[in-house]
């Protein structure tokens, strides 16, 4: 089968999904952007006792927050969440994956199992990945950056 | 043999090409990615800003602007990339002792670029291989044409791969 039909009949289990950031919803907008930091994401989670996403925390509004005022980096984070984001399920088609990176517009989506409690966190690096790893040929082997001819002769 | 494969010997003039099966696909993403330039994926418009533009600049621009990157050009030449990482990496934590630098200070320096000319299974190959979410494009003299972004990429994929 080719893509076409892949990402229709696989799930999003098969992507290679990545552990979230999750903080505390009493967490400062500071204690969130440490995580982000120490564990190299560019978002974080807010999530309720039971692992249910409560919103996500994104790298784009570090960047709103910084240009408007950096006193917010003390307030709670909760105040900047977005609780409208995006999830899909462990079950979904990875169609499901582009048509929501696509229509909403945002670089992750939270993933959740049949209970709707936080499983992990997949988006654009997970799709490029899966689609990579279908095309090897045509993705991996590519020259990347750098001068694509020689500059000086090689050899006498 | 068929006439369509008869040698040159024959003295008629045979067309090279004539005996070229074009390659076949298993799927119209991966002819996409073959046989499309970067230029098929949307790469403008994009934001640009100089080295010695101030950090807090730099981020105005890029919140004011709605994008997540910019590109960082010094006479005429792609010399590195500002984006919403490099803010939260580098600057929100450090923000009021370091807004007046030069954004060159903090920015990501001679990131991985494609050409205009490149197939655009390099772009996603920059993305999929190394991990850099923002491809600048550049013609020959290391200009700056424009921006491959991930939603830009996510645009191609989907109208190659939904129909």
């Amino acid at each position: 089968m080719g893509l076409y039909e892949n990402i229709r009949s696989e799930r999003v289990s098969r992507l290679s999904l990545r552990d979230p950031v999750v903080v505390h919803e009493n967490a400062t907008v500071r204690d969130a952007i440490e995580a982000m930091r120490l564990n190299q994401l560019g978002c974080a989670i807010v999530t309720d006792r039971n692992r249910v996403p409560q919103g996500l925390f994104p790298e784009s509004e570090v960047t709103r927050l910084i240009s408007k005022n950096s006193a917010a980096l003390d307030e709670p984070v909760t105040q900047y969440l977005k609780t409208d984001w995006p999830t899909v399920s462990m079950t979904d088609p990875i169609a499901r994956v582009l048509e929501a990176l696509e229509s909403h517009n945002v670089r992750f989506l939270i993933v959740v199992d049949e209970q709707g409690q936080l499983a992990g966190l997949t988006g654009q690096k997970g799709l490029m990945e899966y689609v990579a790893e279908h095309f090897p040929g045509q993705v991996i082997v590519q020259r990347i950056g750098g001068n694509p001819y020689p500059v000086e002769r090689e050899g006498a | 043999m068929t006439d369509k494969r008869r040698p040159a010997e024959s003295g008629e003039f045979q067309d090279p090409l004539e005996n070229y099966d074009p390659k076949i696909y298993s799927d119209p993403l991966e002819k996409a990615l073959a046989e499309e330039s970067v230029a098929a994926i949307q790469y403008r418009p994009a934001a640009f800003a100089t080295p010695n533009t101030p950090i807090h600049k730099a981020v105005e621009q890029l919140a004011n602007l709605h994008v997540a990157c910019l590109l960082i050009e010094e006479e005429k030449r792609l010399i590195g990339v500002f984006s919403d990482r490099d803010v939260l990496d580098k600057v929100a934590l450090e923000f009021d002792q370091i807004k007046d630098k030069p954004v060159s200070d903090v920015m990501t320096k001679d990131p991985a670029f494609v050409y205009e000319s490149d197939s655009s299974a390099a772009a996603l190959s920059v993305m999929a291989v190394l991990g850099f979410r923002h491809v600048p494009v550049i013609d020959v003299k290391h200009k700056a044409l424009g921006i491959i972004s991930p939603q830009r990429v996510t645009t191609f994929l989907r109208k190659h791969s939904l129909g």
